[in-house]
């Protein structure tokens, strides 16, 4: 069972503000999703087991300077919400 | 001649094409009437674009000059969670409502290589998180076959585009069940490849460990076609794997099956006897493994005594991923932006303007099993679970080739009937989230169907493989025979 307090904090790391009625719908839905999953907790596991899938691994490669060009730039700062010349325009911070 | 869209496929057409009965041209705006003609009610596409037949003028210069390959002017439907590049992909949420690709994704630049004509974007559930194409920020798709029904998800709109001729072929992604699910309702085939088998640079990752991109098509043969081309190792995605991963580089899977023997099926019984599974479609399953054993295929009842606890795994390994993944969505380099008082309240603000409530709830609900104090009892825990549940099939692979199992526990639901209750929705993915899971690749094939409201609707069944044992799943798929739709 999820308490709204519970809740603001998870919204408050994910960074998702919420309204009232999202609170009331999501503890409503959180309490059958986390009623469901919990029963995970009755299976009997090893914690060290990783779950790997398969034969993937880590790849690794050599770090590399890639020129981006003046075209694909533009591009890029086109979606940007907010630009000012060759910049991403954000709220000043300090 | 003149085209007759229901009788084609990739192979027909491509010979058509060949042989200068049709030209590229031709063909492309003949889906572009059926679009016309159809797509207003079904709203398969968010987008047709308007310079498909400028691409259809390039395939036939292809076809004119001797450069023609398979997929050469055929029109193909794609994803909107895929990039094409200068084209909106807005992954059907009000986040990225005007995001132009930068770039193609793999998967696009080797179709566009060969020739394919890209048709349009297709809708889904916004970031492929659903399991009907109602979690769109642009309205639901709704199924050819019965428009009051869902076509699935979330890769509705690709799945429906096909099965109404509106699309001789489409990719979609699946990171639960979103390619073979909404197959399955629409009465197509659709293919989850094995994990790392296609690239997914360029296409917008949900859960990391389990999205991967695959076709939707008319006929199995079809699916194979373009997994040939999209398939292979890409240096821009250090998850993909080559051919001889997974065997010993002379077309052989891990166990040696060679060619000309019959796979041997293997079927989960004690998985398919719950009361959440509809009557038809077990009677539709069970006829199909009837059918198999007559053409001389052995049949072997197998355990997988973790499969139970998949969803309950998924719902935990698949929220974690995406409450990652969609950190990147903070309304400050890409995507909408919604003011704040100051630069941190601009991240709140955008991303509960942005984002869905089916988004939003699997963010929260990700951070909180990634939270300390609840990591070692949720994911660490599933993780370990996800391993065992790979054993279980990996050990059954010693003995049976393929594993079978209907795709989804019913036929298309209602548009409606699901939204209400999110865990209702979840159970849709039963059977098709530990091909995610493990890794192993699975296909939908229909396989028969029922009589609802006096509408025919189609039931799939799904194959699984070995790692890296398509092949198997193209060999075997081919020869199941149904009932439902006409024959292509």
């Amino acid at each position: 069972m999820i308490t709204v307090t519970e809740l603001e904090k998870l919204a408050e790391l994910a960074r998702i503000k919420l309204t009232d009625d999202d609170k009331r719908s999501l503890t409503k839905e959180f309490d059958s999703i986390l009623g469901y999953i919990d029963q995970l907790k009755k299976v009997e596991v090893s914690l060290d087991a990783e779950g790997r899938v398969g034969a993937v691994k880590n790849v690794v490669r050599a770090d590399g300077v890639i020129v981006t060009s003046p075209e694909d730039r533009e591009r890029l700062l086109d979606e940007a919400p907010q630009r000012i010349g060759e910049f991403v325009a954000v709220k000043k911070i300090l | 001649m003149p085209i007759k869209l229901g009788e084609l496929t990739i192979k027909k057409a491509h010979d058509h094409l060949m042989k200068g009965d049709f030209t590229a041209v031709e063909l492309t705006r003949a889906y572009l009437d059926e679009i016309k003609k159809k797509d207003g009610e079904i709203h398969a596409y968010l987008e047709v674009f308007g310079d498909a037949l400028d691409a259809a003028k390039r395939a036939d210069q292809m076809i004119e000059e001797g450069r023609a390959g398979l997929l050469t002017g055929i029109p193909i439907a794609i994803k909107d969670n895929i990039l094409i590049k200068g084209k909106i992909a807005s992954a059907a949420s009000k986040m990225l409502e005007d995001h132009h690709a930068t770039y193609d994704a793999t998967v696009i630049a080797k179709l566009a290589q060969q020739g394919a004509v890209f048709l349009g974007r297709t809708n889904m559930d916004e970031f492929a998180m659903g399991g009907s194409t109602e979690n769109s920020a642009y309205g639901v798709t709704k199924n050819p076959l019965d428009p009051t029904r869902v076509a699935g998800g979330s890769s509705g709109g690709s799945a429906a585009a096909v099965a109404a001729n509106m699309a001789l072929a489409a990719l979609g992604s699946d990171t639960g069940g979103s390619i073979r699910q909404p197959a399955s309702f629409c009465g197509v085939v659709g293919l989850k490849p094995t994990y790392g088998r296609v690239s997914r640079y360029g296409v917008m990752a949900m859960g990391s460990s389990l999205d991967q991109i695959g076709p939707f098509a008319k006929t199995v043969g079809d699916a194979k076609i373009l997994l040939d081309v999209i398939k292979g190792k890409d240096a821009k995605d250090g998850t993909t794997i080559g051919d001889e991963t997974y065997n010993d580089g002379k077309g052989r899977s891990e166990n040696g099956r060679g060619g000309g023997k019959k796979a041997v099926i293997g079927v989960p019984r004690h998985f398919l006897s719950g009361d959440g599974i509809d009557k038809a479609v077990m009677e539709a399953f069970d006829e199909s493994i009837v059918s198999f054993e007559k053409k001389g295929y052995e049949i072997k009842e197998i355990k997988l005594p973790n499969i139970s606890y998949s969803l309950l795994v998924y719902y935990i390994i698949m929220p974690a991923e995406v409450s990652a993944n969609m950190a990147r969505f903070d309304g400050m380099r890409f995507g909408l932006r919604k003011e704040g008082e100051n630069g941190i309240r601009d991240y709140f603000e955008s991303r509960r303007a942005g984002f869905g409530s089916e988004v939003i709830r699997r963010i929260l609900l990700g951070t909180y099993v990634l939270s300390s104090g609840y990591y070692d009892a949720y994911y660490n825990r599933a993780n370990a679970v996800r391993k065992m549940i790979t054993d279980d099939f990996l050990g059954a692979f010693k003995s049976v080739d393929v594993i079978m199992t209907p795709t989804a526990p019913s036929p298309a639901f209602r548009i409606g009937e699901k939204t209400a209750d999110p865990m209702a929705m979840y159970l849709e993915d039963i059977f098709t989230v530990t091909a995610n899971l493990t890794g192993l690749p699975a296909i939908s094939v229909p396989c028969g169907s029922t009589m609802r409201d006096g509408v025919e609707l189609p039931i799939g069944l799904q194959i699984t493989a070995r790692h890296g044992d398509e092949e198997s799943l193209f060999s075997v798929g081919e020869e199941v025979r149904c009932s439902f739709g006409e024959e292509v």
